[in-house]
């Protein structure tokens, strides 16, 4: 119990030795060219497999599997549900009425508002992740953490995309509102398969923004503030996510302009920044961040969503003890303690080849750097996105 | 070079180069630097005899008497009533320390005690001055009380760490014949030193000195017992003895 | 799931009733509180250490009332407060042995555990933690982690606990929840919490690096004050929701200004359309932590008087004696 509380934020601590540890991140804090245990490029991912829509009972749906074995399945289920105009809003618009009433004049802009703008309770995440209760501390970040973009990403279409074909207004927030009485609950169901092999955020970050966007509502026949009715016709469903013709020729059939939000994981080992790190690269490494992007409509390149700082584990591991300090080793160390150095990202004194657990914070030049290679035109972010429309959706 | 020194720090204060200093208990290094790690008054170790030893900063967690020429901040020389009211800190045990534990659990192989008091300093003066408690962040009286109903305090033992004194760490001499019954009983106050942080449960705890061992006992009769010789007590009341691993008492 | 040990309130939550006489006189007590300090003034900030004597370290904090709340309290128009501040107090237990079924650790094991009191915000809150708050306590335990020098305290763990008395609104009561619906009063509350946690601990004699402060800052958008369009989107240091029409984003950071860095950032919203501070506008987000690392100093140095005064406690205990 404490154990998995003490993994709580980061992904477990790895049973590696101290010994392993200080040789990882020796490995990846090579100047310039980080050696990862796998072969990987710093900006590369892990090798994924990726399908959508495959259950038949959900709006939308998708299953991505790593070549590790962990996989993770995403449905997405909208249901239509009465808007329950909260106190405060009714209170508000009482007293537009009672303004009206009195002085006649100018009411109208707050109802409108409330016909054209959601609310972030709409959209439910749920993750599960076996070995971990509903309430344990992993998963309820994890879906904070995802589902915080989500809602948040509303003024994508707000100002430029009203009466474009394929924006969306309000975000998805915007798109759930079905009029001012009757909007979409949309439950995003997540279910890790398998234990966790690595901190899950990308496998499930990446799984449902392809659920979503392969999620469909059913098309509304009914008009205005009448009680919705819909086409039972499921090939008239349209897309949660809407779509517009391609002009470009390298992605074929269609694209979206708005696209729920995707969030990376990146570290930083002393100069270096890893993307998509795996459990071992994780252990070791000085600051792991989780940034949410998505494409800004109007001006096609990548905008910010948010950040959030993870525990990063290697705080939690053993320190090793240099020969200087080892009682078994007296005697034979003379030379040791001369090779003593300032480690220049952490400024701890370091013995070389004795792992410390890192302890302090991250620069502000290091959280600048990070976002830069994630935002960046023709970088990590734009790959894992264009990468992501190649899956074939529907 | 102390002048430059403030009496006070905070921590994350800066309190000297590393190259002159070096770093002692509440301080740690960054960026050749000393910093202080907790809050309390700075005090400097003077340089050794020999030259090549650097002075040690450190933070105090207490306002403990240190050797007379440490630091104009406090004067050295503190009635003893003061002990009194030590305000409480936390000590943890090491390697070392000497605690005073209470016997909970006597097995055949080993003996289980919950360690009520760490005396901070690990070095040998303060273990064989045991009138001078100078840690002491428990109420002596609490402990004396619930010693003598040890079915008690079952509760606030959750919250004290726990520590082994294995059947071969009673005794220096003959130590394939101790009989742990006839060494503590529960209840009894033993006198020990740290010899391992031991598993995740578990410190491990030596008697194995002539100084160490039970310090304090009842008898069957519930009476406060006295030391007669290094492995009796006796009850002033009924005079009946019983055998304990007894610390020396002076 | 309900708590069956406790005799509960109400479930729906419990909120102050609105009379016909406030709703009528739309242009006093309704009227969206504004904010008066400038926008690179922090709200002042009352923090004690050393409160709760059975604790081994604790602290209590307290933001300033705004302007407009102080106007409320002495010349009552409305029931409804307009807006609130932040009060909470953390306890720190430790080092305390860790439960017997837990594996060795090496280092100081920290839980940390954030409640609001059922009556802390305007909605009331049940007795068991919701995501939110465990969500608070990921985000403190992240920025303490990272302060506190864990190796020196082996086999040992140690409890924050922080209740929440007071917490701030996450908008002005009037507005509907639209999309100014986000949590951004979670992120107050996570600065004071950063900073109140890092006072107790510091009480409690645990090794730290440094004094961790937590500041925050957002870009948001005011109607102007004739009420015709809204005004450019600015940074402000230090934001009550409740004074602001829109917030484009925030962002909270748990900073150590002796090392200049960061052991928490939490940021959120879209603010690609505002160019606060640069003309760049892929870079506004750096704008956003450089003045949320600001709000932060300004924290700390209360922060420091506060342990400077429970060290001080400390000495002047032991110098009255041998006087």
């Amino acid at each position: 119990m404490t154990a998995q509380r003490q993994a709580s934020s980061a992904s477990q601590i790895p049973h590696l030795s101290p010994a392993e540890l200080s040789y990882l991140y020796t490995s990846l804090s090579l100047p310039g060219t980080p050696i990862r245990p796998d072969g990987r490029s710093p900006t590369q991912f892990r090798p994924l497999s990726a399908e959508t829509d495959i259950l038949p009972g959900t709006n939308g749906s998708a299953r991505v599997g790593f070549a590790d074995g962990t996989q993770a399945i995403v449905g997405v289920k909208a249901e239509v549900e009465r808007t329950v105009l909260g106190v405060q809003a009714l209170s508000q618009a009482e007293q537009q009425e009672y303004a009206e009433g009195n002085e006649g004049a100018d009411g109208g802009a707050g109802a409108k508002q409330g016909s054209t703008s959601g609310q972030g309770s709409w959209v439910q995440m749920c993750i599960e992740i076996p070995g971990f209760r509903d309430d344990d501390a992993l998963p309820v970040f994890l879906s904070e953490m995802m589902r915080e973009p989500l809602v948040e990403s509303v003024s994508g279409g707000e100002k430029d995309g009203d009466g474009d074909e394929g924006g969306m207004v309000g975000g998805l927030k915007g798109r759930l509102v079905i009029n001012r009485r009757w909007h979409w609950r949309l439950y995003i169901d997540v279910l890790l398969l398998s234990q966790p092999l690595s901190y899950p955020l990308p496998l499930l970050s990446l799984t449902t923004h392809l659920a979503l966007l392969a999620t469909k509502l059913p098309k509304l026949k009914s008009k205005g503030e009448e009680d919705p009715f819909f086409d039972d016709d499921w090939n008239a469903a349209e897309y949660l996510y809407p779509r517009v013709r391609t002009t470009r020729a390298s992605i074929p059939g269609s694209i979206h302009k708005v696209r729920p939000p995707v969030t990376l994981l990146v570290i930083s080992v002393a100069e270096n920044i890893v993307f998509d790190p795996s459990r071992e690269e994780i252990a070791v490494a000085d600051t792991v961040l989780a940034i949410s992007i998505t494409y800004d409509t109007g001006s096609n390149c990548l905008k910010l969503l948010s950040i959030r700082t993870v525990d990063p584990p290697s705080r939690l591991t053993q320190p090793s003890v240099p020969n200087s300090e080892n009682v078994a080793t007296l005697g034979s160390t003379a030379a040791a303690e001369a090779s003593a150095i300032i480690n220049p990202s952490t400024g701890e004194e370091e013995v070389s080849g004795v792992w410390r657990p890192r302890r302090g914070g991250v620069k502000r030049a290091t959280i600048a750097r990070m976002v830069k290679m994630v935002l960046e035109k023709g970088g990590v972010g734009e790959e894992v996105l264009d990468g992501l429309e190649g899956v074939e959706v529907g | 070079m102390a002048n430059s020194l403030p009496s006070l720090a905070i921590p994350g204060q800066r309190l000297g180069p590393a190259g002159d200093f070096s770093a002692g208990p509440g301080t740690h290094v960054h960026h050749s630097h000393i910093y202080a790690s907790i809050a309390g008054p700075v005090f400097v170790d003077p340089t050794q005899q020999n030259a090549t030893e650097k002075s040690i900063i450190s933070v105090s967690r207490t306002q403990r008497i240190k050797s007379a020429s440490t630091s104009a901040f406090v004067p050295s020389t503190l009635p003893t009533t003061a002990l009194k009211s030590k305000p409480k800190y936390n000590t943890l045990p090491a390697v070392d320390s000497v605690v005073l534990a209470r016997v909970t659990r006597v097995q055949k192989r080993q003996a289980a005690v919950s360690i009520l008091v760490v005396l901070d300093e690990p070095s040998s003066t303060l273990g064989l001055n045991p009138s001078q408690p100078a840690s002491d962040n428990d109420n002596i009286d609490s402990i004396l009380s619930s010693a003598a109903n040890p079915e008690n305090h079952s509760s606030s033992d959750e919250l004290r760490f726990q520590a082994l004194i294995r059947k071969e760490d009673v005794r220096a001499v003959e130590k394939d014949r101790v009989v742990l019954d006839e060494m503590f009983r529960v209840g009894d106050i033993v006198r020990g030193t740290v010899i391992s942080l031991g598993d995740q449960s578990f410190y491990y705890i030596t008697t194995a000195r002539n100084d160490l061992g039970v310090v304090m006992a009842r008898s069957e009769a519930g009476n406060m017992m006295f030391p007669v010789s290094w492995k009796e007590m006796r009850d002033p009341v009924t005079g009946a003895a019983e055998q304990r691993k007894v610390a020396r008492p002076f | 799931m309900t708590d069956r040990r406790r005799i509960n309130g109400p479930s729906g939550g419990t909120r102050p009733p609105v009379f016909a006489s406030s709703i009528k006189s739309t242009t006093t007590a309704t009227e969206r509180p504004q904010r008066q300090r400038q926008p690179n003034e922090l709200r002042k900030i009352f923090l004690k250490t050393g409160l709760i004597p059975s604790a081994s370290g604790s602290s209590y904090l307290e933001f300033e009332h705004s302007a407009s709340l102080s106007a409320a309290r002495a010349l009552p128009k409305s029931l409804i407060p307009p807006s609130s501040s932040l009060k909470l107090a953390c306890t720190v237990h430790g080092p305390k042995p860790l439960p017997r079924s837990a594996t060795f650790s090496p280092n100081l094991v920290l839980t940390t555990h954030v409640k609001y009191a059922p009556f802390a915000a305007r909605k009331r809150k049940g007795h068991i933690r919701d995501a939110s708050e465990r969500d608070l306590g990921v985000h403190l335990e992240t920025a303490l982690r990272g302060v506190i020098v864990a190796e020196r305290w082996p086999k040992s763990g140690l409890d924050i606990t922080i209740t929440i008395l007071e917490a701030e609104d996450d908008r002005w009561w009037g507005d509907a929840p639209d999309s100014h619906d986000a949590a951004w009063g979670m992120m107050n509350v996570l600065a004071g919490c950063i900073t109140a946690a890092s006072a107790a601990i510091a009480d409690a004699r645990i090794d730290c690096l440094d004094l961790v402060a937590g500041g925050v800052a957002a870009v948001v958008v005011d109607e102007s004050v004739d009420g015709g369009e809204p005004s450019t989107p600015r940074l402000m240091l230090d934001t009550d929701p409740a004074e602001h029409r829109s917030l484009l984003s925030a962002c909270v950071v748990a900073y150590m200004p002796a090392r200049d860095e960061i052991t928490e950032l939490w940021l959120k919203g879209d603010n690609s359309k505002a160019s606060v501070g640069t003309d760049d506008k892929s870079l506004s987000y750096e704008t956003l932590i450089d003045g949320a690392v600001d709000a932060a100093r300004g924290a700390h140095s209360v922060l420091a008087e506060a342990v400077r005064e429970s060290a001080e406690r400390l000495a002047g205990l032991e110098t009255g004696y041998s006087t």
